[in-house]
């Protein structure tokens, strides 16, 4: 089976009046199609830096980035968006929903930017809120949503693309523990269904729904383990 | 470009239209303004035109007159006002030499008192001229009949009112039969004139004409300068009948070679240049106008461009992070602007067209102006407004395609 993304001794170095600030310091790494991976450090570590470039957001300073076999460390902004687009779906912590669109419509984002006609982008928004229960809340702003609901609006717009990679920047870091287990089991789900998930979190409770861990450290690979004993979803409070 | 992008991008551009209502009213104020000074110049001048060309009608294409003054205004006035007079004799001499004009007769010209029992209307212009007069376009009647040969040799007391005297002395009833006293003598009205050219109003609609036998009688040849009146019969022999006209009245008036024209064979085209001349300065005037206004029009506009990209930079993060490209982004902020542009131009032509139907409404001497913009330069005002709003856009609009994703993500 091909890989789904193969980091070739990536760097990235940030420069800033005049310093130079190495943010990752040589990362290799393999992720196959359907895993569940978390990556974690602590802040300053390179964490974030390494979801900006797996997600297509920034490229490396050096090495190779191939995802889907395509070597994409090179591209260009446009091509960049290009690939965002079609293969990677975000969820960020901050939601970074359109605070004046409604949920259906922040949905249909993507699809806008993939030209998909206006009729079906609104079917396939719909369903993608469905699937994350918002069924009832289409035409609802972000503003009069809860937060779990934000955080699902937005994975129904990750998912609405039907992308190879779902990319998770602390998903769970606005909201409270109660809605934080419900967008977690959620995502559990979504990678039953065969979708491939990469956290990235601080916290050793999200990390451990994840089938692999990685932690990073001033830029590199400190460990790279699969997950001992992962959550199931049997042991999770029912969504109401 | 796909159209779901295109129609993304307006969509956007009129919901920042309607979050901020005030704002955009006031950023694209000096677009109202400049478009405003463009169409209601149209307006001036497309008025100016139609009843330039009625007027121009009116008197016939191919009609001359030769005169003391100069109609277009291109002679000096103190020149102009040093030339003698042009006797009767002089300008019957002309009329009676002209061989290739269709027809030619002299013509005199004054201001009377007119009176219709107690109603009187002062300072009419009244005009003596033979009874060929009634076959030039300016002598066509619509109601009774202009004089007869027999009526113009005896110089009968008949006169044929302009449409606007005659409305002035007979509000109520049909003019024609009735008796009028000019300078104090009894005339009978015989005929109406047809409603003239608007821009001659003043002059042409309320000139009296009666025979010219009977003017001299009436109010003397002496130091009166007369006019000869040509018509050509077709626009080919109109130069013709100027040189020949030119020739002979040099003759008439004992010129010498070396010196120069001491009257004007005045065009009713003549008419066209003194108006160049009003056009010129209402163009100059309207287009440095708005193009002063468009310039401030176009800086406000950049300037809120500029402050919505800075508002939207999350917008611009997250609409990059799900797979807008650069030309996505550029494209809505170039639609904002457009937008507000002409959302300008669209409320300063429904202004201008408020206001010309007020000036329609209050001031009766602007009959002559047509009672809408002119649809050529509401086209033109629309594109204007476009193109302003496409350079206004444009380095806003960059700056936003530009923004690295992380970095317009991080932004608060």
């Amino acid at each position: 089976m091909q890989p789904l993304i193969v980091l070739e001794n990536v760097t990235k170095v940030y420069r800033t009046e005049g310093e130079e600030v190495h943010a990752l310091r040589g990362i290799s790494l393999v992720v196959q199609p359907n895993e569940y991976v978390a990556i974690m450090g602590p802040s300053g570590s390179g964490k974030s830096t390494l979801m900006h470039i797996l997600g297509c957001l920034d490229t490396p300073t050096s090495g190779r980035y191939l995802l889907n076999g395509r070597d994409v460390s090179q591209l260009d902004d446009d091509e960049l968006a290009y690939i965002r687009n079609r293969q990677i779906g975000f969820v960020f912590q901050t939601f970074n929903l359109l605070p004046r669109a409604t949920a259906l419509k922040n949905v249909e984002l993507p699809l806008i930017y993939a030209g998909v006609p206006a009729a079906e982008r609104r079917e396939r928004a719909r369903r993608a809120l469905e699937a994350v229960g918002l069924g009832d809340r289409l035409h609802h702003r972000p503003n009069e949503l809860s937060g779990g609901q934000r955080q699902r609006v937005a994975i129904a717009r990750a998912l609405v693309v039907n992308p190879a990679l779902i990319l998770a920047d602390e998903p769970t870091g606005n909201l409270d523990s109660a809605s934080g287990a419900e967008i977690m089991r959620l995502f559990t789900q979504l990678w039953q269904l065969g979708n491939t998930i990469i956290l990235v979190t601080h916290e050793d409770y999200i990390a451990r729904y994840a089938r692999r861990i990685i932690r990073i450290r001033d830029g590199r690979i400190e460990s790279d383990t699969p997950n001992p004993e992962p959550v199931h979803l049997e042991q999770l409070p029912s969504m109401p | 470009m796909t159209r779901t992008e295109l129609s993304e991008a307006i969509a956007i551009a009129l919901d920042a239209l309607r979050a901020n209502p005030l704002r955009s009213v006031l950023a694209t104020l000096g677009i109202t303004i400049g478009v405003s000074f463009v169409a209601l110049m149209g307006w001036f001048l497309a008025g100016l035109d139609s009843s330039l060309q009625h007027t121009i009608n009116m008197l016939g294409e191919d009609m001359l007159y030769v005169d003391k003054w100069d109609w277009s205004g291109r002679t000096s006035w103190v020149e102009v006002s040093n030339r003698k007079p042009i006797s009767y004799r002089q300008a019957q001499e002309l009329a009676d030499a002209v061989r290739t004009a269709q027809y030619a007769m002299p013509m005199g010209q004054t201001r009377a008192q007119l009176s219709v029992g107690s109603r009187k209307a002062e300072s009419i212009p009244v005009a003596g001229v033979p009874h060929d007069y009634g076959n030039t376009p300016a002598g066509a009647v619509t109601r009774g009949r202009f004089f007869t040969e027999m009526e113009g040799r005896s110089g009968a007391p008949v006169a044929v009112l302009g449409p606007v005297i005659a409305k002035q002395l007979f509000p109520d009833e049909d003019p024609v039969g009735k008796e009028i006293r000019i300078a104090g003598q009894r005339f009978t009205v015989i005929g109406v004139v047809r409603q003239r050219g608007t821009l001659l109003s003043d002059f042409a609609d309320r000139l009296v004409l009666i025979p010219l036998e009977r003017f001299l009688r009436l109010f003397g040849s002496g130091q009166r300068s007369f006019i000869t009146v040509l018509k050509a019969g077709s626009l080919e022999r109109l130069d013709d009948v100027r040189e020949e006209a030119r020739l002979l009245m040099r003759k008439i008036r004992r010129l010498r070679p070396e010196q120069p024209d001491d009257f004007t064979i005045n065009e009713t085209r003549s008419l066209e240049q003194s108006i160049a001349v009003l056009r010129q300065s209402v163009w100059g005037v309207g287009l440095s106008m708005s193009a002063l206004s468009f310039l401030v029009g176009i800086i406000g506009i950049v300037n809120i461009t500029f402050v919505s990209v800075v508002e939207r930079t999350q917008e611009i993060g997250i609409r990059k992070a799900v797979g807008a490209r650069r030309r996505a982004i550029a494209l809505q902020f170039l639609a904002e602007s457009v937008v507000l542009c002409t959302a300008g131009a669209v409320l300063a032509l429904l202004f201008c067209t408020g206001l010309v139907l007020l000036v329609r409404l209050l001031i009766p001497a602007a009959e002559f102006l047509t009672p809408y913009i002119p649809p050529q330069h509401i086209a033109v005002a629309l594109l204007v407004a476009f193109t302003a709003g496409i350079l206004a856009g444009w380095a806003p609009a960059l700056r936003a395609a530009r923004l690295h994703p992380v970095e317009a993500l991080r932004y608060e």
